[in-house]
This record gives C-alpha cells, sequence and structure tokens, in this order.
C-alpha cells in the first residue's frame, strides 16, 4: 500500500466512522437497522450548502477562504446550522414514525422496512428539491502539499481528519464520563431497568437521534467538500457505515471509528491494488465475513 | 397505628388490554410494614409489583403512595416519589462498574447529594465497598442481589420494593440477603417482598398477603398465615408443621 493510498483510506475512514457511530447508536439503543441514516448524511450536506449561501449572499465577505482552506467563515456557521436542522429532520421523522411504531410494539422487521420507506422518501424529496445535479461549497482549487515521501494531502483533507478526530474523542468522552453518556449505556443495556433507576429513556432516545444525525451532519459536509453534494452521496455510503458499525460492534463509538478507518483504508488499498470497480465491493466482503467470523465485532459484546 | 404509605384500589392490569393478571386488588401497606406476597405460579404476584412500579399497563384502579396518585406516572418519575423497585432479574447492569451502577442511580439527586449516599451505600455493602471499580457483571449472585438493592436504596425511598431477591441463590446467599432487608427495613424503609420461598418469607415478614388468580384471597399477620392449616394446605404446598 502507497502512502497515498494510505492517506486516500484515512479520509475516507473518518467520513465513514463518523457516519458509522450514529447507525452503532441507533442500533444499540433503538434495537434496529435505520437504513435512513445515509439520508441524513445528505441532507445534513444540503443544508449546510443551501445555509452557506444564504450567509454568504447577506455577508460576501464570509465567501472568502480562510487561511489555508478552500471556503469562508459561511461553511462553519452553516455547518452549525445545518447540524441543528438535521437533528430536528431526524426527531420529526423518529416522531411521525419510528416513534408511532414503537409506541404500537411494532416488531423490528417493521422498523427497518419503515427506515427504506424513509430513505427512499427523504432521498427523493432531496432530489425534487436540488435535483440531481452534483453541488460544490465552493469552486476555489486545492493544491495538494507533500506531508511526507509519497503522501500529499490538501488543507481540506487534513482538517476533515482533524474534525473527525475531535468529533469521536469527545462522543467517546461524553458517553464514558457524562450523566448522559452514562444514561444512554444503560439504556442500550436495559430499557426497562433504565426507567426503574431513573432515567427517562424518551430523553435518552431524542438525545441518540440529535447525536446521530449531528454526525452524520458533519460527515455530509466533509464529503461534500472534499468531493461534491449528491442526493445518492448517503445511500452510496450506508454499506460502508454498516460494515463499519458491524465491524466495530454495536454500541461501540471507538469501535466504530476504527472500523471505519479499516474500511476505508481496504477500500483505497483494494482501488489501488485490484481496481476501482471493486471498491464498492470491500464492504460487502468486510460485512459478510464479520457476520459469519465475528458477529460481536471487534469491541461488541456476545448476546 | 400507622398511616398507610402504599396502596391499590380496584386495581385491574396486565401486558394485554383484554387479558387482565391482576384482578381488582385492593392493598395498603402501612408505614414501616415488611409485607410478603405469596401464592403459586401465575397468581400475579411479580406483575402486581410491576404494575406499582409502571412496568405494566393499568386497566383500571389507582396505586397512591403517600397519598398521591401515581397510577399514571411514568417508572423513571416514581423515584421522585419514593418507590424504589427491584427486578427479579437483570436488576443490574451488568456492563457498568459497581461505582457507575450507583452514579446511574444517583442522577436523580440533588448533585451535592450525590457523592455522599454512593459512599453511604457502599460502606452498608462492604463486598461492593471493597471494590466499587468492578464490573458488575463479574460479581456472583448473592452480590448483584446486594447491587441491585443498594441501587435501590440511594435515593432512600419510602418503599422498597423487591421481586424474588433469592431466586437463584444458594440458601446460605438467601439468609444474608433477606438478613440486609430485615436490617433496611428495621432502618424505616417499608417493605414489600414478592417471594416463593414461604417459610424463608413469612420469617422475615410481618404480614403476608396471599394472591390467587389475580385476587387477594388471604391477608394476615405472616406468623398467622404460618400457622393456619387451611392456608398452608390450599396455598402454600405443605401442612403447618413442614412449614416450620
Amino acid at each position: 500500500m502507497t502512502p497515498q493510498a494510505l492517506m486516500d483510506g484515512l479520509i475516507a475512514g473518518s467520513m465513514i466512522g463518523l457516519g458509522a457511530i450514529g447507525i452503532t447508536l441507533t442500533y444499540a439503543i433503538l434495537r434496529f437497522a435505520n437504513f435512513a441514516h445515509g439520508e441524513l448524511l445528505s441532507w445534513g450536506a444540503y443544508l449546510a450548502m443551501t445555509a452557506s449561501g444564504v450567509i454568504g449572499f447577506a455577508v460576501p465577505q464570509l465567501t472568502v477562504p480562510v487561511g489555508p482552506f478552500s471556503f469562508g467563515w459561511s461553511l462553519p456557521l452553516a455547518g452549525i446550522l445545518a447540524m441543528a436542522l438535521t437533528a430536528l429532520l431526524a426527531l420529526v421523522v423518529d416522531r411521525a414514525l419510528f416513534g408511532r411504531l414503537r409506541a404500537r410494539g411494532s416488531a423490528v422487521i417493521i422498523l427497518v422496512m419503515a427506515s427504506f420507506g424513509a430513505a427512499l422518501a427523504l432521498r427523493n424529496l432531496l432530489e425534487f428539491l436540488y435535483t440531481s445535479q452534483p453541488g460544490y461549497y465552493t469552486r476555489a482549487l486545492q493544491i495538494s502539499k507533500p506531508i511526507i515521501d509519497g503522501m500529499r494531502a490538501t488543507p481540506d483533507q487534513l482538517l476533515v481528519l482533524a474534525l473527525a478526530a475531535v468529533a469521536v474523542v469527545a462522543v467517546h468522552l461524553m458517553l464514558t464520563r457524562s450523566a448522559a453518556g452514562r444514561s444512554m449505556r444503560a439504556v442500550a443495556e436495559n430499557p426497562h431497568l433504565s426507567a426503574i433507576t431513573g432515567v427517562d429513556v424518551r430523553a435518552v432516545i431524542r438525545t441518540v437521534w440529535i447525536l446521530g444525525a449531528v454526525l452524520a451532519c458533519l460527515a455530509g459536509i466533509m464529503s461534500g467538500l472534499l468531493v461534491q453534494i449528491r442526493p445518492q452521496m448517503g445511500h452510496d455510503l450506508l454499506l460502508p457505515l454498516f460494515a463499519a458499525a458491524i465491524l466495530g460492534g454495536i454500541g461501540s463509538v471507538p469501535g466504530a471509528m476504527l472500523a471505519g478507518l479499516i474500511v476505508g483504508l481496504a477500500e483505497a488499498m483494494t482501488v489501488q491494488v485490484i481496481g476501482a470497480e471493486w471498491r464498492a465491493a470491500v464492504s460487502f466482503v468486510i460485512l459478510v465475513a464479520v457476520l459469519l467470523l465475528r458477529p460481536q465485532g471487534l469491541f461488541g459484546r456476545v448476546r | 397505628m400507622s398511616s398507610a404509605v402504599l396502596s391499590t384500589q380496584a386495581l385491574i392490569s396486565g401486558y394485554e388490554p383484554d387479558m387482565p393478571i391482576i384482578n381488582g386488588v385492593d392493598l395498603t401497606v402501612s408505614d414501616g410494614e415488611f409485607v410478603v406476597l405469596l401464592g403459586p405460579n401465575g397468581a400475579g404476584k411479580s406483575t402486581l409489583v410491576k404494575t406499582i412500579a409502571g412496568l405494566v399497563p393499568v386497566h383500571s384502579g389507582r396505586v397512591t403512595l403517600k397519598g398521591n396518585d401515581i397510577t399514571e406516572v411514568p417508572p423513571h418519575r416514581k423515584l421522585a416519589h419514593g418507590l424504589a423497585f427491584v427486578p427479579q432479574t437483570e436488576n443490574i447492569f451488568a456492563t457498568m462498574t459497581i461505582r457507575e451502577n450507583l452514579q446511574l442511580a444517583a442522577q436523580v439527586l440533588d448533585r451535592p447529594r450525590r457523592a455522599a449516599r454512593i459512599d453511604a451505600l457502599l460502606d452498608m455493602f462492604p463486598d461492593l465497598g471493597s471494590r466499587p471499580g468492578a464490573r458488575a457483571g463479574a460479581l456472583s449472585g448473592g452480590q448483584r442481589q446486594m447491587l441491585a438493592v443498594a441501587r435501590a436504596l440511594i435515593i432512600e425511598p419510602s418503599v422498597l420494593i423487591l421481586d424474588e431477591p433469592s431466586a437463584g441463590l444458594s440458601p446460605k446467599v438467601v439468609t444474608e440477603v433477606f438478613a440486609q432487608l430485615r436490617r433496611i427495613n428495621a432502618a424505616g424503609v417499608t417493605t414489600v417482598l414478592v417471594e416463593q420461598n414461604v417459610k424463608a418469607g413469612l420469617q422475615i415478614a410481618t404480614r403476608g398477603v396471599i394472591l390467587v388468580e389475580g385476587r387477594i384471597a388471604h391477608d394476615a399477620p405472616a406468623e398467622q398465615l404460618l400457622g393456619d392449616p387451611v392456608v398452608s394446605q390450599l396455598y402454600l404446598g405443605g401442612t403447618p408443621k413442614e412449614l416450620a
């Protein structure tokens, strides 16, 4: 594996890892595979693009690139707004769909099928609103700079790596050191016992949606910044996201991030060694291999 | 006479709307009492206490605690009213440490009280206090029950309800658990215990309530039930001599 493939894999893996954290938390606490999670990435990316455009239109000085990066302050500000809106979208979908099904005591398969439906609706609504033409946060060209011999990266790419590392450490600390995190771990382990221990399970579920949506939005913005923004972008990442969530072990945040990096690196290596057309198959192979050999993943518990 | 602290009035409940398991229970527990709920399998003992804890839907009737109607109060808010419940199984968070189990339970308390209550409980249960960083899933059956009780006691409840804490434990460990429950009750905590072990249950409690098919069939002082030949023959699986 060349140093450049390593860098490419780490960048792709950091975005996959961030998205996988949301999936692993939803899976651990709500106990279903949410196939609509990828759409939160897409919506986050588009909401940030819209907000960035509005902010840039209102205050043109904020579109001037900051330091070595390709974007101005309008994008970080728009990103914060987009995270709040993506979280709101996740809460609305839960209130309108998943919450009702949970209240009825619906089987897991019903929730999974509902998430397929939600994904279709959200993706097509996005395409209806923005068309299928790709969008961009910036048209500025960035020149990659040498990091070490044979490895180059743009400032935007290095920022994405740093942001992903900060985000995963922050979420890990929140889960392991804070009262909110303790409550989330408790609900993941036993919702009924959590309730009689004084944990507001509904509040925990809302927190999980908000956290997952914020991270998905961040991953969507990163992907949009480094590649492009398309209505299909979240859907295309779905298989790598699930591969990472399952490889990392359901419920494990560090596991999801590490597994995201592994999936990203495996994809980059495949592109280099076998060919780009096999990139999409990598996640599938990892997913099948993990389910057959170590279903609990790297850091998951045997249930 | 002590005042009623917990009561149910014409309580009907069950998991499905058209299939009640509790069929009109009127139960009053006085302040400081130690009540044991007995009865054959399927009588509704566990369902009754789960209903009081808010884990089983109430079809009709009321549950009151210290005069407040808590029938519709969600389970996580019942602790604020002073009700603590220890389920029969899966009553600790196995992936967390002993201290984390207690910290989680202490979250309902005001921040300044939390550390003091955790320390008090670790002192009260030396087996737990000697290794608060141990993972709860690695504890023995008896230690798990102690941790479950400690978790429930952290709020200094008015009423402590336990669903078969002796299940799956050796007789020696049951004796230790029951001795601890007796001490807790002697300290003023009103206690309601669901128990299959009739002899042990009636020996530890001050009053026995026998449920049959979701209704109260007998309600009398524990000593009286232990010596009642008809009750022991019909519901408790033996003669008074065997029970004693």
